[in-house]
């Protein structure tokens, strides 16, 4: 990868990530800068204006957003799922055509969730329906992360008797974005509630044919945020790991640096042991990715429940560490504390990731 | 019919290979007409891994309307689809 990559992220945070928490919001035309460098999805093939990373390497450089800012890394989440699933589904004119818009400095977001329809995607509502040489979206999705900033949005819905996805211009009449009040973590991720009344798109935009499982589908979108929240929680476990141990060797109680007392050097064991055990399930999965494997879906899905638990558990750790010090909203461990749990919850739940693991233990044999 | 045998075999070879990972992802025997999807224990997951075992396996690339659950369905789909792609490539 590139050695100037990492270094354009870093600059271009600075310092603001604790005001952007705060905020609730990540300044836009800075989102188009690091879009248009093609930051924001680095793996699309340099051909579509993109950089070409590896998955690995992809995941590295998520990893060090992450490390920064998760709502920023969130925002790239979806920016990486939006590429992809136009690159996975869409045909030689399409991929051309959106994929060059994604690596100039438009913003996707991809749409999934439903009020009924969280862990359960079977039972999502929203419908993709012809009408001449139209197609008409209706429906409404909740969480949508990125989608406040979102130039694009990829909606996935029913479509006939199966499944597709629909590239939505968030401006089109009876696109509503209302986004969500005060959310607990990612705050400046740019969620909202997403409604389509009757949207009118060319037919163009359709990806994927009559026909297509949904769950297939949805399944090829979320392996890749999988990865990306997995690495994004590696980055999480970096910045707490590098915050515990620059404070407990800083401050000192009872005439000692705290990191001489054995409590709090267990805590800076464990976030290592957490971080490193992150990161290395995150580098197989994404070798899978990379080598064309079977297991790259069920590889993410390990990675993904590894790493979210281990941030939320190495971010409560992190606070216990800095204590006062740590404990106010925009500092990079609280940020941590808040941000994790939701790593917990989305692109499958915990719970959602044992059942998956389940399977993947029993084939069907059970 | 040389033509013919030659296709025989290779839609032999085809169908074992696909058996034997199906054999060793799911530890069970299968049959190639059997529908996999059918009794509702394999997941949509699981047909994502067909797709990516046969790009690889067989060195093709399965897009748009061929990434359809009827395509993986049973051995035999996946057979037909693995030399339709296979034909397209030479063409």
């Amino acid at each position: 990868m590139r050695e100037d990559l990492p270094v354009i992220v870093t600059e271009a945070v600075g310092d603001a990530a604790g005001r952007w928490d705060l905020a609730g919001e990540i300044p836009l035309d800075l989102l188009r800068g690091l879009g248009g460098k093609g930051l924001l999805c680095p793996e699309i093939a340099t051909q579509f204006g993109g950089l070409g990373l590896t998955g690995r390497e992809c995941g590295e450089l998520t990893a060090h957003v992450g490390s920064l800012c998760s709502s920023l890394r969130s925002v790239m989440t979806s920016q990486g799922m939006g590429a992809w699933t136009i690159w996975r589904l869409g045909d030689r004119t399409q991929r051309e055509h959106y994929l060059r818009r994604l690596t100039a400095g438009e913003l996707a977001a991809v749409a999934f969730s439903e009020p009924d329809a969280g862990s359960d995607l079977s039972a999502m509502s929203t419908r993709i329906r012809e009408d001449g040489d139209t197609l008409v979206v209706d429906g409404v999705k909740t969480w949508i992360t990125a989608s406040v900033y979102a130039d694009l949005l990829v909606v996935f819905g029913r479509y006939g008797d199966g499944g597709a996805a629909v590239i939505v211009p968030a401006t089109s009449p009876g696109v509503r974005r209302d986004p969500a009040q005060s959310p607990m973590g990612c705050r400046a991720a740019g969620h909202a509630t997403v409604t389509l009344d009757a949207v009118r798109v060319p037919r163009t935009n359709l990806l994927g044919a009559a026909g297509q499982s949904l769950a297939m589908l949805t399944t090829i979108a979320l392996t890749c945020g999988r990865l990306s929240v997995a690495w994004g929680c590696v980055g999480i476990l970096r910045a707490c790991l590098a915050a515990a141990a620059a404070h407990a060797r800083d401050r000192r109680q009872f005439g000692v640096p705290i990191a001489r007392h054995q409590l709090v050097a267990r805590h800076l064991a464990e976030l290592y042991v957490a971080e490193r055990t992150a990161t290395l399930a995150c580098e197989r999965a994404s070798d899978c990715w990379d080598a064309g494997s079977p297991d790259q879906f069920t590889g993410a899905v390990l990675a993904k429940l590894v790493a979210s638990r281990a941030a939320a558990q190495g971010a409560a750790t992190a606070v216990q560490v800095l204590a006062s010090a740590g404990a106010q909203d925009g500092h990079v461990v609280a940020r941590a504390y808040r941000d994790a749990k939701l790593m917990e919850i989305i692109e499958g739940s915990n719970e959602v990731s044992q059942l998956i693991l389940a399977d993947r233990v029993m084939g069907v044999g059970g | 019919m040389p033509e013919s045998t030659s296709e025989q075999l290779t839609i032999a070879m085809i169908e074992q290979r696909l058996l034997d990972f199906l054999v060793e992802r799911t530890k069970i025997e299968w049959e190639v007409g059997q529908d996999l999807f059918e009794s509702g224990v394999l997941s949509s997951l699981f047909a994502m891994e067909l797709v990516v075992f046969v790009e690889k396996a067989f060195d093709v690339s399965i897009e748009r309307e061929d990434l359809a659950l009827a395509n993986f369905r049973t051995v035999r789909a996946m057979t037909d689809l693995v030399l339709r792609l296979g034909k397209a490539a030479d063409a």
